[in-house]
């Protein structure tokens, strides 16, 4: 079998507590004692789609920015294309892309073409591939009319499909997409969700890794979902085998079951 | 060394074709430095006497003396303010954390940030000088550009040591910069910016000593004003140089370690 596009193994993230007033000075140097993550172990493999699934705080963005080198674990590995993202960054960060899902991060004054070069370069594209990957993706994600306007003029939604196209400049096997949706109307929402399906996992060249609390986004896109609560995982399969596990008709009903959460009224749902 | 070059040129080309937008800025910095400049003309002309032509190192107007201690200050100012201030714009704006899964490491993207407020800074130093010559007899025929450049270059590096060292203490403390507000304080009274450093008591010409602004300073007016060749200035010059080979590796250990703690605590993307 090939080596995962993703492998984390016993994985600890702990930070130090939040202070306020003048002990907020001392934070950088206490020592990390609130449990983020807790013996988190699963594996992704290429051109597989995973989706993390829990409610806020449960530790989908920790594991998100452990991966992406934004944060170093407490214990515990965790590896992309079997590259350590504490010890070897650097080299992780060749093999992903990463997006976080905010209508913010890029320079306002620079023009859509201007962003992408600019971080395209900084991927070590020379000046001719990036210009190449530019025209791709532009084509490929409907970006070609906006690419000459200044970022600051966009909406939301283009923002989201220009930041996508960021994080596939120089082509990474591994993409990492915290809640993509987030800041997206319901319409524009769907469109992002589709256009993800068609263009990126059917290609079937790139592992996708996203942190999501929209349901139907879960079963559109994932070939597996994993369900993370309290910094625990406490499952990691495929829908259906987690339906047959759990009992469960509905993947609100499994979250609901393994988590032991419950809905604050009979509307609400969604594990938001 | 080409990918450094080119890595840090993006950087420049970026924030060119960022103040590209704001034109009109541009402008009003050269009324501004026509302002700044007649007004130490004018303060020049008021204090001026033949004691104080005496007093002055380099002998001349005391308005070559002020403008000459003013712009530096500007400059100073850029080398303490540059790196904390392109780390603060990058968190505020959200890009910080999409350049740090970039393959370019932070250090190169800091110096890469520092490049063209540094450039912007020489260039208004040129417009002020400029203007000084023009109107108001700014001795710049006697310059000597090549010593002038070398000290431009020494000094860039002796306080980029200090404001590296500022965003450490931002990347941990998310507010304030210490090391500007520490020299800008210490270098109004103690660095020789309007007044020779020679009419302090002896305590404070003794604390002068340990002031890189002083020996900036120093080699700066010999180079401008007085039109000095390296040989003349090759003390303030390996002093300056010494602070930056004491200064910029301490700060860049200091930076990493800040770096790393910040990626243990989660704070690195925190305002």
């Amino acid at each position: 079998m090939s080596e995962p596009a993703i492998s984390v193994v016993s994985l600890d993230k702990s930070f130090p507590p939040t202070r306020s007033g003048w002990r907020a000075f001392l934070q950088p140097f206490e020592k990390p004692t609130v449990l983020a993550l807790s013996g988190v172990s699963f594996e992704v493999q290429a051109g597989e789609a995973l989706a993390l699934l829990g409610v806020n705080g449960a530790g989908k963005s920790t594991l998100l920015r452990i991966l992406a080198t934004l944060l170093l674990p407490t214990r515990g590995s965790a590896r992309i294309a079997g590259k350590d993202a504490a010890r070897d960054a650097r080299a992780v960060r060749r093999n992903l892309g990463y997006h976080a899902g905010t209508d913010h991060g890029f320079y306002a004054r620079l023009t859509g073409r201007e962003n992408l070069r600019f971080f395209g370069q900084l991927n070590h594209l020379s000046g001719s591939a990036a210009n190449l990957r530019i025209a791709q993706l532009a084509e490929q994600f409907q970006l070609a009319d906006i690419l000459d306007r200044q970022a600051r003029t966009l909406s939301t939604g283009t923002i989201q499909r220009l930041s996508l196209a960021r994080a596939l400049l120089h082509q990474p096997r591994v993409l990492l997409l915290d809640e993509p949706t987030r800041s997206l109307d319901a319409i524009a929402a769907m469109d992002f969700r589709r256009f993800l399906k068609s263009q990126i996992l059917r290609r079937g060249d790139t592992s996708l890794l996203f942190a999501s609390h929209t349901l139907p986004e879960v079963e559109l896109l994932a070939d597996r979902i994993a369900i993370i609560d309290g910094g625990r995982l406490l499952a990691c399969d495929t829908l259906a085998a987690l339906k047959l596990r759990t009992g469960a008709a509905t993947l609100e009903e499994v979250f609901l079951r393994l988590t032991g959460h419950r809905p604050h009224s009979s509307e609400a749902v969604l594990p938001a | 060394m080409i990918r450094l070059l080119r890595e840090l040129w993006l950087f420049f080309r970026r924030d060119l074709s960022i103040a590209r937008t704001y034109r009109i800025s541009f402008l009003l910095e050269i009324i501004e430095a026509l302002f700044g400049t007649a007004m130490f003309y004018y303060v020049g002309r008021f204090v001026d006497s033949p004691q104080l032509r005496q007093a002055l190192p380099q002998g001349g107007t005391y308005f070559a003396f002020s403008l000459v201690g003013f712009v530096f200050l500007d400059y100073m100012n850029a080398s303490l303010d540059t790196f904390d201030r392109s780390l603060e714009e990058a968190r505020n704006s959200g890009t910080l954390e999409h350049l740090l899964v970039t393959q370019t490491s932070l250090p190169v993207i800091l110096a890469g940030s520092a490049l063209y407020p540094f450039a912007a800074t020489t260039l208004r130093i040129g417009v002020y000088l400029a203007w000084g010559a023009l109107l108001f007899g700014f001795p710049l025929q006697s310059a000597n550009w090549l010593t002038v450049a070398a000290v431009l270059l020494a000094t860039l590096l002796a306080f980029s040591g200090l404001g590296i060292l500022s965003a450490s203490y931002l990347l941990l403390f998310k507010r304030g910069n210490p090391a500007k507000w520490f020299m800008l304080g210490l270098s109004s009274v103690a660095g020789g910016m309007l007044f020779p450093v020679s009419i302090l008591p002896d305590w404070l010409q003794f604390l002068a000593r340990f002031n890189p602004v002083t020996y900036a300073l120093e080699a700066m007016r010999a180079a401008l004003l007085a039109g000095a060749g390296f040989s003349a200035v090759w003390r303030p010059l390996a002093v300056l140089l010494l602070f930056a080979a004491i200064l910029l590796p301490a700060a860049m250990a200091v930076f990493s370690w800040a770096l790393r703690r910040t990626k243990i605590t989660g704070t690195l993307t925190h305002t």
